[in-house]
């Protein structure tokens, strides 16, 4: 088995945050800002994409738009969730009562006490 | 049956940037003369007229500065060399001409024909050594990334020939959906670098779709834990960026990032795989190039099945409708496993359409709708069944190799 020895770059000069950003880039930018723009508001960022220059920034917004796009599925998904959850709860009867002959289940009629 | 396509449970794409076949692998020709890469009588016209002859003169990162233009004009100025007449012949004469167009710099024009000798590529130059090399790879659209990518995903890209958002046409399907859903079930993946860099497919399946999505850290913690889907799809890193742990150099070798960062990354997918010795036998891994990015490569694209979809004059800005009937510019491919023998050259045409078309030939068989693109693709692994053709089998040997090459990273 040989083993191939592979040069390391020098990060120092190869790393360069502050380029310009390059065509691949900006469409990306674009294409994130096309779904930010699905997002539900408290997802979205404010940052103006004509005024991203740089690769630094442009890696800036599409941490934040990725992270959000994720974090909207999660609510959406927890949400689903918790809908789920409480309709499942409506369909058990709490534990030592009998379940009602006709399956109706009677209206509260007298309020209860008013918070103040 | 063939004992490589008996093992077979994983195929993965790793999917680089913009680099041509001759600019990277053109100089293997002088040590496997099959190896169809630079040769003598190559060369292209700068504008004075003078014949630029291609060089192992290519350089890691500084050389490529402005971005050669590989938008859908450029590209057909470099493939047809200016001609814009009716009856016109592709020649690949015009990649100087194109990269001058950009700067008006006669002496920077020529460096778009410079290539990489083999000893400053270990990485690229050993896979395709080691396991099977593709003489006939081309990016599917003579065009940029987006709509080249789209290819790889969906078979098609529904008409599009730029970096626009891509809208997904109905019927056609994602390669990803169509595993998901299929009966029986598949698992499939694409591992982006990680959120600061994210995907090129974010407008259709990121925002609708993000449990598809893992990083790169997820990649190799699924290796080591031989938790990987059937099919996935590897990003590099897009950009120079600051993380929490540290800089994070663009490792996706467009220009004009470091060549040397996307090697390294080749090798640590690679690494990754070989460390667990049952993905190591059950895996095949693609590494492969969206598209040549405006540099030099020698082979005609060739003409191809038209696609359903017509890009209009106005959308290919050489005032020509196009029909996808021709394929893009050539670019590197290697298909890496075990099972392959050391030294294969495959000369069939492929192009993108050929990895969903091969990924549901061999999960789901028959399957349709496809595009035309993707129906008439090529595979590059047999479906496994009772009769494979042995003269089509990449993954042919009768037994594993433990020769293959480890890379120090």
């Amino acid at each position: 088995m040989t083993l191939i020895h592979v040069p390391k770059p020098d990060v120092k000069s190869a790393m360069n945050p502050d380029r310009p950003v390059n065509a691949l880039l900006k469409a990306q930018i674009r294409h994130l800002h096309d779904a930010e723009r699905n997002l539900p508001l408290r997802h979205r960022t404010d940052i103006y994409i004509n005024a991203i220059k740089t690769e630094g920034e442009a890696a800036k917004y599409m941490r934040q738009v990725t992270e959000a796009i994720h974090a909207a599925h999660e609510a959406a998904a927890a949400k689903r969730g918790r809908g789920i959850a409480i309709a499942a709860a409506a369909d058990e009867e709490p534990p030592g009562k009998a379940p009602r002959a006709n399956g109706i289940k009677k209206k509260r009629t007298g309020k209860r006490g008013r918070k103040t | 049956m063939p004992p490589g396509l008996d093992n077979l449970s994983h195929i993965v794409v790793l999917m680089m940037e913009n680099r041509s076949f001759d600019h990277m692998l053109g100089s293997l020709t002088a040590v496997n003369p099959q190896i169809d890469g630079i040769t003598g009588p190559l060369s292209n016209p700068d504008t004075t007229g003078a014949l630029v002859k291609p060089q192992p003169l290519a350089e890691f990162q500084g050389q490529l500065d402005p971005d050669p233009d590989h938008h859908f004009p450029a590209v057909d100025l470099q493939i047809f060399g200016g001609d814009t007449s009716p009856g016109r012949v592709a020649n690949m004469q015009g990649f100087v001409k194109s990269y001058f167009n950009q700067q008006e710099d006669v002496g920077h024009s020529q460096k778009i024909m410079y290539y990489f000798a083999q000893n400053q590529l270990p990485v690229l130059t050993t896979l395709a050594l080691e396991f099977a090399v593709f003489n006939r790879w081309f990016a599917s659209i003579p065009g940029p990334t987006i709509c080249n990518r789209a290819f790889a995903h969906y078979g098609t890209s529904f008409g599009r020939v730029d970096m626009n958002p891509i809208d997904i046409i109905e019927p056609f399907k994602s390669i990803y959906d169509r595993l998901i859903n299929a009966h029986p079930k598949h698992t499939a993946k694409v591992y982006y670098y990680d959120t600061t860099s994210s995907t090129m497919e974010v407008a259709n399946l990121l925002q609708n779709e993000p449990e598809l999505f893992g990083t790169y850290q997820q990649f190799l913690s699924d290796c080591s834990a031989g938790n990987l889907p059937d099919y996935f799809f590897i990003e590099p890193n897009y950009s120079d960026h600051d993380t929490d742990s540290g800089e994070e150099v663009a490792s996706d070798q467009h220009p004009d990032h470091n060549v040397q960062a996307g090697e390294l990354f080749i090798a640590s997918v690679y690494n990754a795989i070989k460390q667990n010795p049952n993905l190591w036998q059950s895996t095949v891994l693609l590494v492969v190039y969206d598209e040549h990015g405006g540099i030099y490569d020698h082979v005609v694209p060739p003409a191809c099945t038209p696609d359903q979809f017509t890009a209009s004059a106005n959308d290919t800005g050489t005032g020509q409708p196009f029909a996808f009937d021709r394929l893009g510019v050539r670019v590197p491919a290697i298909l890496i496993s075990p099972w392959i023998p050391r030294g294969t050259v495959v000369n069939r045409v492929f192009d993108h359409a050929s990895i969903p078309a091969t990924i549901t030939k061999y999960f789901l068989g028959d399957y349709s709708p496809r595009s035309p693109r993707e129906t008439s693709a090529d595979v590059f692994i047999e479906p496994n069944g009772p009769a494979v053709d042995p003269t089509r089998n990449l993954l042919s040997l009768a037994a594993m190799r433990t020769d293959c090459p480890d890379f120090d990273v």
